[in-house]
């Protein structure tokens, strides 16, 4: 094991000298390239001062040496062994402890390794909180419809998960943006940024002046999921169904009412008819577990609405609330197509051990169907869903470019948009060499799980 | 095959829930190719659906046509080479012999054209309407969208946005941008550079892709340690942020970003298309040709390349999807071309606007999106249908 470990970090090492050589030469192989002319360019300078900025930008960045110097040395300086220079640019030692230097941004003209400290942690938590939802939907949806094989909710999921890979992330977002957070419709969300400027000085937790106000949040949520997890738990189909539509129907008046202006009878019919629908078909459906986590869902939103319909006393939200608040769009956007694809994989290959030879034994045994699936099928079909967890961080790493510059979320994603944007070769560098570590480290641990989840597998 | 095919059902499923099943997923390719055979045939004919210029008119008794006068040397190659192969389709020939002649018919008719076709330089657009106020005409047909992509209906008046249906003196059924431009016309111009976008990058891809995996799995050995290498280096990378880069340092032109979305997407066939020469080069049809000391092009192309298509179809569909998405997102961050329309172009100007206008996010959107759930529909059917446990159900 040890010994394939390092082979494979030594792998690593070509791999990333490649990848950086690609980068590098589509930015030197551009007509106009990277140049001093490039970076003084569209600034309104005499030419004198202009010819004095060229040349200290040639001298502070090696810009006038031939392409492949210029990567040796950016290759040298990155490297945390390697040559140093003296003032004139000559070689004057080889060293072992010179240390690793990302090198100056063009345009920030900071530290490119300080750019992304700031930034890194933030894409961080967007994929760190979608990955888990991520895996949770599409487990959930995906072994149920294969279990559920060619019935109706195999062939519904199926079709609405491929349609929601369908979905554009801008188009959700822009409509997510549009409806959700502006003030023209329901200004529910905030718009962009991860957090308001006063939030910064609140407390982490939320604190409310009156307790009878913590009482009223707490008490209307509990009842509200409490009553909903009951329905689903205890009601038949009949009563859940009509209630669930009931309860839509009157959401869906309430988000119509809501609307700032006039709204035209019909916008409340339809309003009206979606939500209805909506919420009908999840106490329709007869996956329990599904269902109770829905309700359970729509009560929290429910009883929470209510609650701060009727708070009396000053409420401060805290720094927590307001992140997660500023959070939920951006999630949801990040995560939607991930899951949908996800649950599509987790379907087939769940689908494939089902019907293979080793259940159909298990079964013949006498183990309950649910261990078959649980303990049997499910551990086997974890496989796929692990190589795909490899491929999920550089996917969403390049999601969140959208998600980032639609929220304006000032991460990684929006950082290389203008990092290309602004032809800031070495933030594009250091950029490329983190995303391309990341999603080199991804590979390595999905194959580490691999040998973890098939006992098969071993790497000696 | 003297097997008995009839077993019973492995699962208890009601026979309506099969049928449902049964019809959908056929129901579901056919959706998605009747939505791109609509998509193609509008893309054809976009001048004549909508254009600012009348289609006929007749001025002091002379009938004349300011739309054909217009018609642009694309427009005059895309409506030859979309009748061709019209025709082709009714002729009972074997489909390589038809291939051939639409190539050549195609190629020199776009020689022609781009040689003899010069519509007028500088448009103006408002003439026409401007003449028709003035009672000029004496009758004139238009096209059912009266007016053209670039069209930014200065002679009206207020130009600016206008929500579908609600401006008084013209109708605009998906309301005008924030230049005064008909949002449908825009559309429908652009379903051109969504269209060819995804066919021809996806054929970059695939050709590259089929190359560079069939080599690394009918060699081996040294050429399958430095394609997978290759390989690996271009997936690390998120696709997006090359596309990016690439994009950024060489010009926005619709050609340039073909081949880079070609470029940038052919990782995934050639790990398909290895894995399949891996597998079919130990097969004893492929032994028996190499035995027989047929050249090599005539293994890998003739012998080998067919029976492993199948796979290579099911990731061009979904291919041709994605190099659609990567268009749009392009555009969408601002990347993509200057002057044209495009749908991802079209999204960006409705966030780039201080309100949201709802027609301008839910038109281009929705184009995008069931263009993109078309080419997944049909995608997924053909993996459906080449899967083995799907297969198995069907019996």
């Amino acid at each position: 094991m040890h010994t394939y470990i390092i082979r494979r970090l030594l792998l690593m090492f070509p791999t990333l000298i490649g990848i950086t050589i690609v980068v590098f030469s589509v930015m030197a192989a551009a007509p106009g390239g990277i140049s001093a002319q490039s970076l003084v360019e569209g600034q309104n300078l005499e030419p004198q001062v202009k010819r004095a900025m060229e040349e200290y930008y040639n001298r502070l960045y090696g810009l006038n040496d031939s392409a492949p110097m210029q990567y040796l040395r950016w290759l040298n300086n990155v490297s945390p062994v390697g040559f140093t220079f003296d003032k004139e640019h000559n070689i004057e030692a080889f060293s072992l402890t010179k240390g690793s230097d990302l090198g100056t941004s063009f345009r920030y003209g900071r530290p490119v390794l300080d750019l992304i400290e700031e930034r890194l942690p933030i894409t961080m938590l967007l994929n760190v909180l979608s990955i888990p939802l991520i895996y949770i939907v599409a487990i959930v949806i995906g072994v149920h419809a294969a279990t559920q094989r060619a019935k109706a909710f195999d062939v519904g999921s199926g079709i609405s998960m491929l349609a929601l890979w369908s979905v554009p992330t801008m188009l959700a977002g822009v409509l997510m943006i549009g409806f959700f957070a502006s003030d023209q419709y329901w200004h529910w969300f905030p718009t962009s940024g991860l957090s308001q400027r006063e939030a910064l000085d609140m407390q982490f937790l939320p604190h409310w002046s009156s307790a009878v106000d913590l009482l009223l949040l707490f008490g209307s949520v509990a009842i509200a999921m409490a009553a909903l997890i009951t329905l689903s738990l205890r009601g038949g189909w009949r009563l859940r169904t009509t209630l669930m539509a009931l309860l839509g129907g009157g959401l869906g008046f309430m988000m119509a009412a809501a609307l700032p202006g006039e709204s035209a009878a019909l916008t409340y019919i339809m309003l009206m008819a979606l939500l209805a629908a909506l919420c009908g078909l999840i106490g329709y459906t007869d996956y329990h577990a599904l269902r109770t986590g829905t309700m359970a869902l729509v009560g929290l939103c429910v009883g929470a609405g209510i609650a701060f319909a009727f708070l009396q006393g000053t409420f401060v939200v805290g720094f927590m609330f307001d992140r997660i608040w500023h959070l939920i769009l951006p999630v949801v956007c990040l995560s939607y197509g991930g899951f949908a694809f996800l649950a599509k994989l987790t379907r087939s290959s769940v689908l494939e051990n089902l019907l293979s030879d080793y259940a159909r034994t298990a079964r013949a045994k006498g183990v309950p169907e649910q261990q078959v699936l649980w303990r049997h099928v499910f551990r086997n079909s974890l496989l796929p869903l692990i190589t795909v967890s490899a491929g999920l961080l550089p996917s969403l790493l390049g999601g969140s470019i959208i998600v980032e510059v639609l929220f304006s979320i000032d991460g990684m994603g929006k950082l290389a948009v203008e990092a290309v944007q602004s032809r800031d070769r070495e933030l594009v560098l250091s950029i490329t060499l983190i995303g391309a570590l990341l999603s080199l480290a991804g590979y390595l641990l999905a194959d580490l799980c691999y040998a973890i989840a098939d006992p098969r597998v071993s790497y000696e | 095959m003297s097997e008995i095919n009839i077993s019973a059902p492995r699962q208890q499923r009601s026979y309506a829930a099969q049928v449902l099943r049964e019809v959908f997923m056929q129901w579901g390719a056919r959706l998605g190719i009747a939505w791109i055979v609509v998509l193609v045939t509008v893309a054809v004919f976009a001048p004549f659906l909508a254009s600012s210029y009348p289609l006929l008119l007749s001025e002091q008794s002379q009938i004349s046509s300011p739309l054909l006068h217009h018609l642009t040397a694309t427009d005059v190659t895309l409506l030859i080479i979309f009748f061709v192969v019209l025709l082709l389709c009714f002729v009972r020939i074997s489909f390589r012999r038809k291939f051939v002649p639409a190539l050549l018919i195609g190629s020199v008719a776009a020689t022609l054209c781009y040689s003899l076709i010069a519509p007028p330089q500088l448009n103006i657009y408002e003439q026409y309407r401007e003449q028709e106020r003035a009672a000029g005409y004496d009758w004139l047909i238009r096209a059912p969208i009266p007016y053209s992509a670039k069209d930014y209906l200065r002679d009206v008046g207020d130009s600016g946005l206008k929500a579908p249906l609600s401006a008084q003196q013209q109708t605009h059924w998906f309301g005008t941008d924030e230049n005064g431009a008909d949002v449908l016309s825009r559309m429908i111009h652009a379903s051109r550079i969504a269209l060819s976008i995804g066919f021809v990058a996806t054929g970059i891809a695939m050709v590259l892709g089929t190359i560079i995996g069939g080599l690394m799995g009918y060699f081996s050995g040294i050429f399958d340690m430095i394609g997978m290498r290759l390989v690996e280096i271009f997936e690390a990378i998120p696709v997006l942020f090359l596309l990016l880069t690439f994009v950024a340092f060489f010009g926005r032109n619709l050609y340039v970003m073909m081949i880079i979305i070609g470029i940038t997407g052919w990782t995934g066939y050639a790990r398909f298309v290895r894995a399949e020469f891996l597998k079919l080069r130990q097969q004893e049809f492929v032994q028996a040709a190499i035995a027989c000391g047929l050249p090599l092009r005539s293994i890998l192309f003739r012998h080998i390349l067919p029976n492993g298509m199948a796979p290579i179809l099911v990731a061009t569909s979904f291919g041709v999807a994605s190099a659609i998405l990567a268009e749009a997102t392009l555009s969408f961050l601002g990347l993509g071309l200057v002057d044209d329309p495009s749908w991802g172009q079209m999204l960006n100007q409705a966030v780039q606007s201080a309100t949201f206008n709802w027609w301008m996010a839910v038109f281009p959107g929705g184009a995008i999106f069931l263009t993109v759930f078309a080419y997944n529909l049909i995608g997924e059917t053909m993996r459906d249908a080449i899967d083995p446990y799907l297969k198995k159900s069907a019996k």
